[in-house]
């Protein structure tokens, strides 16, 4: 491996200290009837005791969500408080970057000697997302209507286009074929079931039961429910929605929670159950590409980042991304000429799903974890967010190994 | 010359024996003798005084002492500070419900309330003639001192006692009477005085339950009910469990929930209290006792353990693998070695120290039983355990030795206890239910009795720590709610310790001294030759609005004692579930009963064989036919009601309709089916056993 940069040469991720919830779909689960943060912040504490961490070592709280949730005003502090510990912290956002930016943001918090040890909590509900009133001068309501996931998924205002748009467009930019991309997705669901019958998920996903009003059971949160079986045929068969575009190609809106430390090289050995490992920030980028052209910006992010830090794709141990269209990887392939089964080989967005707030902080999560059962290497991951960006980040496991 | 098993708790009081109160067929104090040395006689009557009454203890301590010094015309003064919210009349929709309004206006316009300014007292105290001073102000050492020196200026023959539950007397200066919450209704006080005064034997006479404790930081109470406070906290801090699921383990294992009481009594007190007392017996004993993080910020902060209501907990927890058995180190270790250190200062009566958990802490039951159970070997490594996951706690006040003398009649005889003159004894039982320690402790004595060549016994309260007997602890029941055999194994178990009342003694003799006597305990009385009570004690048999079948043989029992044309009131009995005075079912239910101490010689009379003119029922042992098929009823207020009546109805038509050597086996059956039933799942104890048991 060559001699890197860091970033944040004093930030460290301990090993070990990390969880998720299973991501179940989009109205499939008790997580459609809860307060997101209340959960997200009483799963962390539980996540948190279940990996041997005592709540009071956070001194820090960045949490990251992008659907609007009940009491949201009151961010970091409330979750904190549902958490079980009064610490201060803030709110972030960056609509499907939001995992991998709260992650970022905690280690310039530990860079910056704030604070030793900064909590990354992400999470949302796309089930039942609130429905907002806006005043608009220009409609003859003088009032707008916003349901918050869906119409701005079917609508970016900058260019006028649906997510959805994007994803076609690109495929035509880059002369992409239905048959690979209807390929590469059975290929990601055969990847993802392969991850989840050898037990690796049970090493990054906590399942977790939640109760109602009365204190009784309500749910088990304990599957990535909606995720099921495709063939290639019926992968085929489907109808086009857009270029090369089906649902199979696509993911689906789900619910969820993710968190992680972060922290500095001392404390990530006491806190980390093998200290021994060594997680560090390499570096980071975004881009934006032109107008509804989002599946390319990830490409470009990656391209940006390893010039800048000198790494080749042939340095990456893990390659993870947040694919929300089967196209997305399609042309990431094309363009840096890697090939796309030896990506996202513990399952993938695509096929997971996609909340939003917490889809890249366990692709991250998943992403060290395979990284430390590999021997250690650079992990590189990557994805698109609203508004045709694309980020990148690298990161670096060393002296894993099992 | 008495001699007893082990010291009845009641000497602690300085009350004699209960053999002594049935020799001279009268009790030991009188309470109006005790009235007038506390408060002079009535043409001079004074009052008490209770300051800061209208905090959670003032104000509950004054409804409890108004609403029985009221008919001895003392009043009660009620001293705050001017502008306190009112605490006393928030308490008299409950003295209504308790008392009917009559009675709690009664109560009220008994106490008189004043305010002072914390230097001054009032001058209308002076015609009020303060003889004693209930202190209830602030946990503060200053104040405290400076408001007995304030009353003694003024009133220097004033006796005065402290609620505190954190400082010595020997700190204060004056004397302890540390009442248990919940304040209106719980009977014990945990007294600190260098002899049993006349205040404590008045509180006795009244019926309430004072127990001598030794001159230490923090009381038993305290040093149990904050210390598991902290148990949970330990554990809280090592695994995030959140502050209410553990409270459900505890609750589980131990009885009591100690965020959610703290959260009941006013977080905001009630956390100044838990981490003072531990605070001081940090300072004293070291870290064993030491406040955790979260108790310092809760106490500073007075906010509730639970989350509000908004944020009712949505992620469950468990413990799974052995996480029980860390959960148990870290709770029951940290109990068990705080329960050494109480018995080895020598804390108090060891009877006291197991009862004022249970009686005061919601311990289903006591700490020294459970300790037992274990045994020494069970216990000290338990602590051990302890100490490998908060090793600061191994390095004093740990006192393993005190677990070494556990077949001492101290450590066996913690609810029943056996005395006797040589001729005849007295069997006590100081627990208000019958659980498998009394089963045990009761076959302890009568084995200890019979050794002692004593043929003649009376079996009756403590008069001291239990003042009635509801019967059967359900608690019991919870592994015979899926294990039949289990069902079967206590219910007969338990008849067979009652019919060695009958069997193995020329002359038994139940006396019911408390104010009610229930289900099982009514069950094990009428195994005794003899059974007396006081005229105005209730008895009833309420198993069928658990429901449960009763398994003590009530279904059968009383029959064989009955004339026949009492059959029909014994069904009524058992199948409606009301009680009735004791002074109606004489002839059919008891023996004889009448006031207090005309019941009391009464005994004596019997067990002495002087003139008592009581004919021994004797019991029919072959089958009894004609038992009523049916009885008049109202109607059933459930569907679990009315299977209940059928299986009791059943069990009283096959039990009586074998012979006495039978009918043990055949209603023991009868309660074990019945406890496995969907029916009875449905009821109080299912219902009390999903609750408390599925965590």
């Amino acid at each position: 491996m060559k001699e890197e940069t860091s970033m944040y040469p004093d930030a460290r991720i301990p090993y070990g200290t990390w969880g998720s919830s299973y991501f179940p779909a989009w109205q499939m689960s008790a997580l459609a009837e809860v307060n997101i943060g209340q959960f997200a912040g009483e799963s962390m504490n539980k996540i948190l005791g279940k990996r041997g961490v005592p709540k009071r070592e956070l001194e820090y709280l960045v949490i990251g969500s992008t659907v609007p949730w009940h009491w949201k005003f009151w961010n970091a502090p409330l979750v904190a408080s549902c958490l079980g510990h009064r610490i201060p912290g803030y709110h972030m956002e960056q609509a499907c970057a939001t995992g991998l930016q709260a992650i970022l943001l905690a280690a310039a918090e530990v860079e910056g000697s704030s604070y030793d040890v900064v909590g990354v909590l992400t999470f949302d509900r796309t089930s039942d997302s609130p429905v907002g009133v806006f005043p608009e001068r220009r409609a003859y309501r003088r009032t707008e209507v916003l349901a918050d996931v869906w119409d701005n998924f079917g609508f970016d205002p900058a260019t006028g286009n649906a997510m959805i748009a994007t994803a076609g467009k690109a495929a035509r930019k880059y002369k992409i074929e239905r048959k690979e991309v209807d390929e590469l997705a059975y290929y990601r669901y055969k990847q993802y079931f392969e991850a989840r019958d050898s037990g690796f998920l049970d090493r990054v996903l906590v399942p977790l039961e939640v109760l109602d009003l009365q204190g009784r059971l309500l749910g088990r949160v304990d599957e990535d429910a909606g995720v099921r079986a495709v063939t290639l045929s019926g992968l085929k068969a489907m109808r086009e929605l857009d270029t090369c575009v089906t649902a199979g190609t696509q993911t689906h809106a789900s619910d969820g929670m993710a968190s992680l430390l972060v922290t500095t090289k001392n404390r990530a050995k006491e806190l980390s159950p093998q200290p021994e490992i060594d997680i560090k920030f390499i570096g980071k980028t975004e881009v934006r590409t032109l107008p509804s052209l989002m599946p390319e910006a990830p490409v470009l992010a990656v391209q940006k980042l390893l010039k800048r830090t000198s790494l080749t794709m042939n340095d990456m141990v893990v390659v993870k991304n947040h694919n929300p269209f089967a196209v997305n990887d399609v042309i990431f392939s094309k363009v840096m000429d890697y090939d796309w089964h030896k990506m996202n080989t513990t399952g993938c967005s695509l096929v997971w799903g996609h909340p939003q707030g917490p889809t890249l902080t366990r692709i991250v999560i998943e992403s060290l974890e395979e990284a430390v059962s590999l021997g250690g290497g650079y992990v590189l991951v990557f994805g698109c967010a609203a508004g045709d960006v694309g980020i990148a980040a690298i990161f670096k496991v060393e002296e894993g190994g099992k | 010359m008495i001699k007893s098993m082990r010291q009845p708790t009641l000497e602690t009081l300085g009350l004699g024996t209960v053999l002594e109160i049935f020799q001279r067929g009268q009790m030991p104090v009188n309470t109006h003798d005790l009235v007038e040395q506390v408060f002079g006689n009535s043409e001079s009557r004074g009052s008490l005084v209770i300051s800061g009454v209208n905090g959670i203890v003032g104000a509950g301590k004054a409804m409890q002492l108004s609403s029985r010094l009221e008919q001895f015309g003392v009043g009660i003064v009620g001293l705050d500070f001017p502008g306190t919210p009112d605490g006393v009349g928030r308490q008299y929709q409950g003295l209504v419900r308790a008392f009917g309004k009559k009675r709690a206006d009664k109560v009220m316009a008994n106490i008189i309330q004043l305010t002072y300014d914390g230097v001054h007292l009032p001058s209308e105290l002076n015609e009020l003639q303060p003889r004693f001073l209930l202190e209830a102000i602030p946990e503060i050492l200053d104040i405290k001192k400076a408001h007995y020196k304030l009353f003694r200026g003024i009133f220097p023959e004033i006796e005065i006692r402290s609620v505190t539950s954190g400082f010595p007397s020997s700190e204060l200066g004056v004397g302890i009477a540390h009442p248990a919450f919940p304040h209106e209704i719980n009977k014990v006080w945990e007294v600190v005085e260098p002899e049993p005064s006349p205040i404590t034997q008045l509180f006795w006479a009244l019926g309430l339950i004072p127990i001598s404790v030794s001159d230490h930081w923090s009381f038993i109470l305290d040093v149990l009910f904050c210390g598991i406070t902290l148990a949970g906290l330990r554990y809280h801090n090592a695994t995030n469990m959140p502050f209410w699921k553990i409270d459900k383990y505890i609750r589980k294992i131990i009885g009591p929930n100690p965020f959610r009481a703290h959260d009941v009594i006013g977080a905001k007190g009630a956390n100044f209290l838990t981490w003072s007392c531990l605070h001081h017996l940090a300072e004293k004993y070291g870290e064993l006792f030491r406040p955790t993080v979260d108790l310092v910020e809760h106490k500073e902060s007075g906010q509730n353990w639970y989350p509000p209501n908004h944020f009712r907990p949505v992620v469950n927890w468990h413990l799974e693998g052995d996480e029980e058995e860390e959960f148990l180190s870290w709770i029951q270790g940290a109990l068990f070695q705080m329960a050494s250190l109480l018995l080895y200062e020598k804390r108090g009566h060891f009877s006291h120290i197991n009862a004022i958990g249970e009686l005061c802490a919601q311990f289903r039951r006591g700490i020294l039983a459970v300790i037992r159970e274990a045994g020494t070997d069970t216990a000290v490594r338990r602590v051990e355990a302890y100490h490998k996951l908060h090793p600061e706690a191994a390095k004093n006040t740990w006192y393993p030795s005190v677990f070494e003398e556990m077949e001492n009649p101290e450590w066996q005889q913690l609810y029943v206890n056996a005395e006797h003159d040589g001729k005849v004894g007295v069997i006590t039982i100081g627990r208000e239910s019958y659980n498998s320690d009394v089963d045990s402790e009761l076959n302890r004595a009568i084995n200890w009795l019979k050794a002692e060549k004593i043929l003649k016994v009376i079996v009756t309260g403590d008069f001291h720590l239990s003042t009635q007997m509801v019967g059967a602890d359900t608690n019991e029941f919870f592994p015979a709610l899926d294990n039949r055999d289990e069902g079967f194994r206590i219910s007969s178990s338990w008849s067979k310790t009652a019919r060695r009342l009958h069997n193995e003694f020329q002359v038994s003799v139940g006396y019911v001294n408390g104010k009610r006597c229930l289900g099982g305990f009514l069950e094990l009385f009428m195994h005794c030759h003899y059974l007396i009570s006081r005229d105005d004690a209730v008895l009833g048999m309420p198993e069928v609005t658990l429901p449960v079948v009763p398994g003590m043989e009530g279904c059968h029992w009383p029959f064989r004692k009955a004339n026949r044309e009492d059959w029909p009131k014994l069904l009524q009995l058992l199948l409606s579930g009301k009680s009735v005075a004791a002074g109606e079912t004489v002839g059919w239910l008891v023996d004889y009963a009448a006031p207090m101490e005309e019941a009391l010689q009464t005994v004596w009379k019997i067990v002495t064989e002087g003139d008592h003119g009581l004919q021994r029922r004797r019991i029919e042992e072959g089958v009894l036919k004609g038992i009523p098929l049916d009885v008049p009823l109202s109607d059933p207020d459930s569907p679990e009601t009315e299977a209940a009546r059928k299986a009791i109805m059943e069990t009283v038509q096959n039990s009586c309709g074998v012979a006495l050597p039978e009918a043990l086996t055949i209603q023991a059956r009868h309660s074990a089916d019945f406890m496995t039933s969907d029916t009875c799942r449905r009821g109080v104890i299912g219902a009390e056993f999903s609750r408390v048991m599925t965590v």
